[in-house]
């Protein structure tokens, strides 16, 4: 008997879900095909709960808001007044992957000298459900090649995993916060009294070694990335390819938004009557006039040279400041590309073809 | 870690990383703390020296020489301006007119309210430079950032040995600090001004900078050279440099790019995994030399 796992059939996913909800702001997946994305949930949304796929926009928006207020100004004094994030919140099905997405973002907001307040506030407030994916939820996934694995969410506060039958998850409790929701979800079974929703330890808990297979479609998407990509990209800073591999992109910045790590951002100001609000939201480096300054000039004035940036960033950059890869192969920029670009195309052509 | 020139003085730009967070904001470091405009100086036609003191009346902070701060008016944005001076109560900055806030900067009069927040970066190594001949290049706006560092110098005078400014713009007209280049500096350090074209109220030298740099042909004796300006110029400085026997080590340049947070989290200032808001802006020759080329 392992008492930090127990076992929920899918037919009771509601009944615990519904138990989260006096105690957190619940986010999961829900609505079907391309509107699959994190919804809030109460009682009215959790029949549409889908945990088939994974969200275009991944659960990144949960902690780093594609918006959102910094502080408003009085127009009159000048006076700033900074918005309170104390809400608990609980994101519910995020997948291995868009969980070190969220290690990425943890590096970025909190570490080197200074901590980004309001990414502190809501990654403290947050406890993360991860689901496994015995089933890849892209064509185009391929974390393994990244070093992830699809089965396991280390920092995950509970890690689901579907039961082999299929009807069912076995959950694992692995962090303080998660022992939090097995004392929900304890009190749940014991209300339901002669029909417990959950079955504590009935199922073999996931130890190491004894992984259960991914039982379900598992993509065989598979790229090349040697351990000193960083240093092959570098030295190939001013490689006519950079312009070749550019050729296609239009700066739509599509690939920025659905990524799990990219957290580049942008603060403006909306300028009202009564008050001004400063706000930050997600920006991309691919857009022109994201280096540009007052005075005209760009460092980075064309698409190869923002294209070089952006790949460079995520897998030499972000490694020699942070010590890790900013691309956790989710697949999603390789999908969702209108003109097809392939980040594993890059990395291919870093690690051999070069 | 520091990198030796060979002559066994070593000079590295970065020191510990910029942790300390010397700002008044309490927890969020993205909010402003308000300051007031308390004195205006017409450098030339198109920069102005804003001279802001909080408005409770104390210094908003105070900052290393080369440090920089966020400035920002309500409605119409922010960006990050080198500190050029500093006094007990206030800090100045410098700002050239070539945008929408500096625009608006321009039409504020003493006594109009700013936002400020910093100091951000790194800055000039005033400990390792220590015993030293220094040469400050400067060219058109490019002499704010190096003036921080200059005052500070004059303020230690004992900690340093000879000290040169090379500075030059447009015309007379467009050379900033003019009380400083022609009355406050001469007698407490070598002054040697240019203009880039004939006219006649200057009977000064007449000439490009990195054409005078060369005529002068400073020793690189004990010496680092300090150095900011427009793009081209410090290009062709740093050749004439070179060509003097100036080592990379002992060449330092301060850089701009455009900055959104201040913090090293916004992305947009990087050049390679380097952050000029939080790395930067202050360089060597030899630590830009091993970063990609995209300045």
């Amino acid at each position: 008997m392992d008492n930090k796992t127990i076992t929920i059939t899918k037919d009771d996913l509601a009944t615990a879900i519904r138990a989260l909800l006096p105690a957190y702001n619940v986010y999961a997946p829900a609505g079907e095909g391309e509107r699959l994305a994190f919804a809030a949930l109460d009682e009215s949304r959790l029949g549409a709960i889908n945990l088939t796929g994974s969200p275009v926009i991944p659960p990144k928006e949960l902690l780093f808001p594609r918006s959102e207020s910094l502080y408003t100004l009085d127009p009159e004094t000048g006076a700033a007044t900074v918005p309170e994030i104390a809400e608990s919140t609980l994101i519910f099905g995020v997948r291995p992957c868009d969980l070190r997405g969220i290690e990425n973002l943890d590096a970025a907001f909190l570490e080197k000298g200074y901590v980004d307040s309001n990414y502190a506030k809501r990654r403290e407030n947050t406890t993360i459900i991860a689901l496994a994916c015995v089933t890849s939820p892209y064509e185009t996934c391929f974390c393994e090649s990244m070093g992830g694995d699809p089965l396991a969410a280390k920092g995950a506060d509970v890690l689901l995993t579907e039961t082999k039958a299929g009807d069912a998850f076995t959950a694992a409790f692995q962090t303080p916060k998660g022992l939090q929701v097995k004392l929900l979800w304890d009190s749940l079974a014991m209300d339901c009294g002669s029909a417990p929703a959950m079955t504590e330890g009935s199922k073999p808990a996931m130890t190491e070694g004894s992984k259960p297979a991914m039982t379900g479609q598992h993509n065989t998407l598979r790229v090349t990335k040697p351990d000193d990509l960083p240093q092959r990209l570098m030295a190939a800073f001013d490689d006519p390819h950079w312009a070749v591999l550019s050729e296609a992109c239009l700066g739509c910045g599509t690939c920025s938004y659905v990524c799990p790590t990219c957290y580049c951002f942008d603060i403006d100001r909306e300028s009202g009557a009564k008050e001004i609000t400063e706000y930050r939201c997600w920006d991309c480096c691919m857009f022109s006039d994201y280096s540009r300054m007052a005075g005209g000039h760009n460092p980075r004035p064309t698409k190869k040279e923002r294209l070089r940036n952006r790949y460079l960033h995520k897998l030499a950059y972000f490694d020699e400041r942070y010590g890790m890869t900013l691309c956790v192969g989710c697949g999603r920029c390789i999908a969702k590309c209108p003109a097809s670009l392939d980040i594993t195309e890059v990395i291919e052509w870093g690690g051999g073809a070069l | 870690m520091t990198k030796n020139n060979g002559n066994g003085n070593a000079i590295n730009s970065s020191r510990t990383p910029a942790v300390a967070h010397d700002c008044s904001c309490e927890s969020n470091p993205l909010v402003p703390t308000l300051c007031e405009i308390i004195g205006i100086t017409e450098e030339t036609g198109d920069v102005k020296t804003f001279r802001l003191r909080g408005t409770d009346g104390q210094k908003p902070f105070s900052p290393m020489p080369g440090q920089l701060a966020m400035i920002s008016l309500p409605r119409t944005g922010e960006a990050m301006f080198s500190i050029t001076s500093q006094g007990e109560d206030w800090i100045e900055s410098s700002i050239k007119r070539v945008g929408e806030l500096t625009e608006d900067l321009h039409d504020l009069e003493v006594g109009d309210i700013l936002g400020v927040r910093g100091p951000y970066g790194n800055h000039f190594p005033v400990e390792e430079l220590k015993g030293k001949n220094l040469l400050f290049v400067g060219g058109g706006i490019g002499l704010a950032p190096i003036r921080s560092l200059i005052l500070y110098v004059l303020d230690h005078r004992e900690d340093y040995l000879r000290l040169d400014v090379l500075y030059g713009s447009r015309s007379f007209q467009d050379l900033v600090f003019k009380a400083d280049l022609f009355e406050n500096w001469p007698g407490l350090c070598g002054t040697h001004i240019t203009v880039d074209a004939e006219e006649s109220c200057w009977d000064g030298h007449v000439g490009f900078v990195p054409n005078y740099l060369e005529e002068k042909a400073f020793s690189p004796d004990n010496c680092v050279a300090v150095i900011c300006g427009p793009p081209i110029m410090i290009k062709f400085c740093l050749d004439k440099l070179a060509a003097m026997g100036f080592s990379k080590e002992n060449i330092i340049t301060t850089l701009e790019m455009r900055m959104k947070c201040g913090i090293g989290k916004c992305g947009r200032c990087n050049i390679g995994s380097k952050y000029v808001c939080l790395d930067g802006p202050v360089f060597t020759l030899a630590e830009l030399d091993e970063l990609p080329d995209e300045k």
